[in-house]
């Protein structure tokens, strides 16, 4: 499967610094549709604003929370599809099964680098 | 009296004083008694045990001396906050720089664009082998400014775990300042106003943070593993 690198990419994370990373590391990889949140509440008006194609989000966050998001996503019928990957420092077991019983499609933690990156968007939207 | 055990006799005392600071006199009484009566040897109480208790007293003492020497209300309304504050800017400085950093990388990609546009357009075209060789070093620059943002990574983690810190100092702020209530040493329980109790108690989940290395936190491959077996 050939994975359009146009696709409208939603980059969600309180923190400036980390969302200028995920998005240059998409850059870097070809990717050049991204759109960014500061946090689950904005993340979850954009989600419903446009179409987006694939959210990578932070787990803590003010407002809403990641997984919050997350479960605003999955119990929506019109955007419960949408890929979601979880990019966050809680690397604890629990946290992982809360996340995937919650419908995460993949989970990175970080710091991490952009072959990792790279190997989550293979797994979730396939090949490029 | 005989019928109550000590720590019935104490847990009542609790029930009984409340958050009140004093006890009644005849609670005490009472409660000298029970011990006494514990002990078996009525007002005849052994004299280790008195010598024990003296001991104790002075314990007490010399720590309430200590406190006052080091000055905690000084610890828990400046030297604390003053910490945290150096923490924060700490928070900031980085991420200033970080910031600064990222601008500069992405600068360097920006050029790096327009020197392999005008390279490709350039009439007459360059020769293919140099045009290679150009090519090769610049996509490995471009690399190297990759490295450049997955090493800016830190600045989230390392920010993370500073905010933790200054949490952490916030509850010894909050325990000092206790202390300060219960030795007298400013008699100002209100010290702390409700706002910022409230504050302190919304971010203690906070104090979690993200866990250091052996301390919980899986690695991503662990993480693979779990997702392996549940996706």
């Amino acid at each position: 499967m050939s994975v359009d690198r146009n696709m409208r990419i939603l980059v969600v994370d309180d923190f400036q610094t980390m969302r200028r990373i995920i998005i240059n590391l998409l850059r870097q990889l070809g990717f050049t549709n991204m759109i960014e949140a500061d946090d689950g509440t904005t993340g979850w008006e954009k989600v419903q604003a446009e179409k987006i194609d694939l959210i990578i989000s932070d787990w803590n966050m003010p407002k809403m929370t990641g997984i919050d998001f997350l479960k605003h996503v999955r119990s929506s019928e019109d955007h419960k599809k949408i890929p979601f990957i979880m990019v966050t420092a809680e690397g604890k077991r629990e946290n992982v099964i809360t996340a995937v019983q919650a419908g995460v499609s993949n989970y990175i933690v970080k710091p991490f680098n952009a072959m990792t990156l790279k190997e989550k968007l293979v797994k979730v939207v396939g090949d490029f | 009296m005989t019928d109550i055990t000590l720590e019935q006799r104490i847990a009542a005392l609790e029930v009984e004083t409340g958050k009140s600071e004093t006890i009644p006199a005849k609670d005490v009484a009472d409660f000298v008694s029970a011990v006494k009566s514990m002990f078996g040897r009525g007002d005849k109480l052994d004299g280790n045990l008195f010598h024990e208790i003296g001991e104790l007293a002075k314990f007490i003492n010399n720590a309430k001396k200590e406190l006052q020497e080091v000055q905690g209300t000084n610890l828990a309304e400046k030297e604390i906050p003053q910490a945290s504050n150096q923490l924060d800017a700490i928070v900031q400085m980085t991420e200033q720089a970080t910031g600064r950093i990222m601008d500069e990388c992405e600068g360097l990609n920006t050029n790096l664009e327009t020197m392999r546009d005008v390279l490709l357009s350039m009439d007459p075209p360059l020769d293919p082998d140099a045009l290679a060789g150009i090519d090769g070093a610049m996509t490995e620059a471009a690399a190297g400014v990759t490295r450049v943002f997955e090493a800016c990574n830190f600045q989230d983690i390392t920010g993370q775990r500073i905010q933790k810190v200054v949490k952490a100092l916030h509850e010894i702020e909050r325990q000092v300042l206790r202390m300060v209530v219960v030795f007298g040493l400013a008699a100002k329980e209100d010290t702390l106003d409700d706002t910022t109790k409230a504050e302190l108690a919304e971010d203690r989940h906070l104090l979690e943070g993200p866990s250091l290395p052996g301390q919980g936190g899986l690695e991503q491959d662990d993480i693979d593993d779990i997702l392996a077996k549940l996706l």
